[in-house]
């Protein structure tokens, strides 16, 4: 939604955080492939092993969980019950958007601010996640998805307002 | 009580899941007092769960097979081989979208992919029209318990982090899946047999056909023999299976047969990955609100309740299957996964009914409800891809919902036919 904002800062910079979503999810998706198959061969074949693999994968994971979820809010495929909208009339259809899409963006908001708290004091506290890879790193993509989250449902939100006014005063 | 009303009312109202669910875990740690950093303690236990790994890579596979020309090799392969008997081609149907949405963990991929193919064919055959809009909408969630479906391991997943005295393996929900699932491929071809158009010449069997077909498809046929093979054979966990397979489809369709430009992977992974984002979304939110379920004691003081009125396991099993149904009517199975199994599945461990078990019922009523209204997802994605209103479609399916549910209570009252495999 944010692409179609006029002023181009906003288009320049949403557009480029689209695309380092985009390769950031096919840089770790394809690493995750290669990782673990490698592992399998490495340990069944020449019966060697290495300890980090695991909780990086299992990292992994988690950094493509919430990229995916980034992704899914840009693209409104986020998953919901969506049952009475069906049957409501347009101008309370964008009623219901303005109010679900504030309160998603509260959420997440609140989510990204705590974790945003947490991280800062595993950087203080030099917390180790595994090797020698401190924990803050991991950790961070929790506060960045849900305060990128935040924003976009801010912004499909002052959309949807938008949208909302001109059909009033028609 | 209020607050309650408020989210389900905004659930209603098509607020995304994991903002519900988030919600309520804020609200229940802050009226305990509990710093609200823990949050993210619960959400990064996403990353202490080596079995998820099995999601994104099992997702990734289905949706590049997906995009390959596999699905209609493995129509034409289907063809061959059993077109030839009455009700031949609907069989086909039915056992080609079985096996794809296993592969693509019922997304609704199956009746975009599968159903542009079979639905003319089933035309041309002589078919009825609604009986050929029902079998696709109805084959889009069929499938769903054979391995490695993704509903199949999120099950598996939620079931671990109940910490149960009995746990559950994936493994062991991949094997009580496989009769079940056979179950209802045979009902529903039984009906298609049954439906089969009067007077109408079936094909003869062809030697060389089948061959070619084979021929065809010679890289996809030990996909379902690679991964059951790997997992029970002892060479690999449920989450090295999905990396061998995401890795062998890779190879296969992109490099030997050379159907998928390396142009488009960028794309593929992008629509896999927000499948598989929104779910672990809605896990990560819920290991932070089941928690605090779990700490309030609230799925205990249920089953003291239930128990207080009903005391045989049958009658809860009928109250469960008629819960589970409404259930699947309103939400998609992954959210429904996600929110009701850590409430249910101490309930039912309180009726001794296996958790493995419950598993089976559980998936196999929620794949109902991908199409019965108001809100089954798949006779949305039917009614736009044939262009049918989706009023038609709800009558096309009619006759294989009660098909459907009859498998369902049979599931659910012969616990052998679920756990038979099981070593324990």
């Amino acid at each position: 939604m944010a692409d179609e904002d006029p002023q181009s800062f906003f288009c320049r910079s949403s557009r480029t955080l689209h695309a380092i979503e985009d390769s950031l999810l096919v840089v770790v998706l394809l690493s995750m492939v290669v990782l673990a198959f490698s592992q399998i061969i490495m340990r069944n074949i020449f019966g060697i092993g290495y300890i980090w693999i695991d909780p990086l994968l299992r990292i992994m994971v988690l950094w493509v969980g919430m990229l995916g979820a980034m992704v899914a809010t840009r693209e409104s495929k986020q998953i919901s019950v969506d049952v009475l909208t069906r049957i409501l009339s347009p101008r309370l259809k964008l009623i219901s958007k303005v109010l679900t899409l504030t309160f998603a963006g509260a959420v997440s908001g609140i989510i990204a601010w705590y974790s945003a708290l947490f991280v800062i004091d595993e950087w203080k506290y030099d917390s180790i996640a595994f090797a020698s890879v401190p924990a803050w790193i991991p950790e961070l993509i929790i506060p960045v998805a849900f305060g990128i989250m935040a924003l976009r449902f801010t912004l499909q939100c002052l959309t949807a307002f938008m949208h909302l006014c001109r059909k009033t005063n028609q | 009580m209020i607050q309650v009303a408020i989210l389900i009312l905004l659930a209603l109202l098509g607020a995304p899941l994991f903002s519900i669910i988030g919600a309520s875990a804020i609200w229940g740690f802050h009226s305990e007092e509990i710093d609200l950093q823990v949050i993210t303690v619960e959400i990064y236990r996403l990353a202490e769960m080596p079995i998820l790994l099995a999601i994104p890579l099992f997702t990734f596979a289905g949706y590049v097979l997906g995009e390959s020309q596999a699905p209609s090799r493995m129509v034409r392969m289907a063809d061959a081989i059993l077109g030839w008997m009455p009700g031949g081609l609907a069989i086909v149907a039915l056992i080609a979208c079985a096996l794809f949405t296993a592969f693509t963990g019922a997304s609704g991929v199956t009746i975009v992919a599968l159903g542009a193919l079979l639905y003319p064919a089933l035309m041309k055959a002589g078919y009825p029209e609604r009986f050929n809009l029902g079998l696709i909408t109805t084959s889009g969630s069929l499938g769903l318990l054979f391995a490695p479906s993704l509903p199949l391991i999120l099950y598996g997943v939620i079931a671990q982090q109940s910490a149960l005295e009995r746990p559950v393996s994936i493994d062991d929900l991949f094997l009580a899946g496989i009769l079940p699932g056979l179950l209802m491929v045979v009902m529903l071809s039984m009906w298609s047999m049954w439906k089969q158009p009067r007077g109408q010449l079936t094909t003869q069997f062809d030697h060389q056909k089948v061959v070619a077909a084979v021929k065809e498809s010679i890289w996809e046929i030990p996909l379902p023999i690679l991964i059951l093979g790997g997992i029970y054979g002892g060479y690999f966990a449920v989450s090295e299976a999905a990396a061998v397979t995401a890795v062998y489809v890779l190879v296969v369709e992109v490099f030997i047969k050379r159907e998928i430009p390396l142009g488009e992977m960028p794309r593929i992974i992008r629509d896999s990955m927000v499948l598989v984002g929104a779910i672990i979304l809605i896990l990560g939110v819920s290991l932070a609100s089941t928690n605090y379920l779990i700490d309030t004691e609230v799925p205990m003081q249920l089953f003291e309740s239930i128990r207080a009125h009903i005391d045989s396991k049958w009658t809860f099993l009928i109250l469960l299957n008629l819960f589970l149904l409404g259930l699947g009517m309103m939400l998609d199975i992954f959210s429904a996964l996600i929110i009701i199994v850590p409430i249910i599945l101490p309930i039912a461990i309180g009726y001794d009914i296996h958790p493995v078990h419950l598993g089976i019922i559980f998936l196999a009523n929620m794949q109902l409800g991908y199409f019965t209204p108001p809100v089954g997802m798949n006779l949305f994605i039917a009614s736009y891809r044939f262009k049918k209103p989706v009023m038609e479609l709800y009558l096309a399916t009619l006759p294989f919902f009660f098909i459907l549910l009859f498998a369902v209570l049979v599931i659910t009252y012969w616990p052998a036919l679920s756990l038979v495999f099981l070593s324990r």
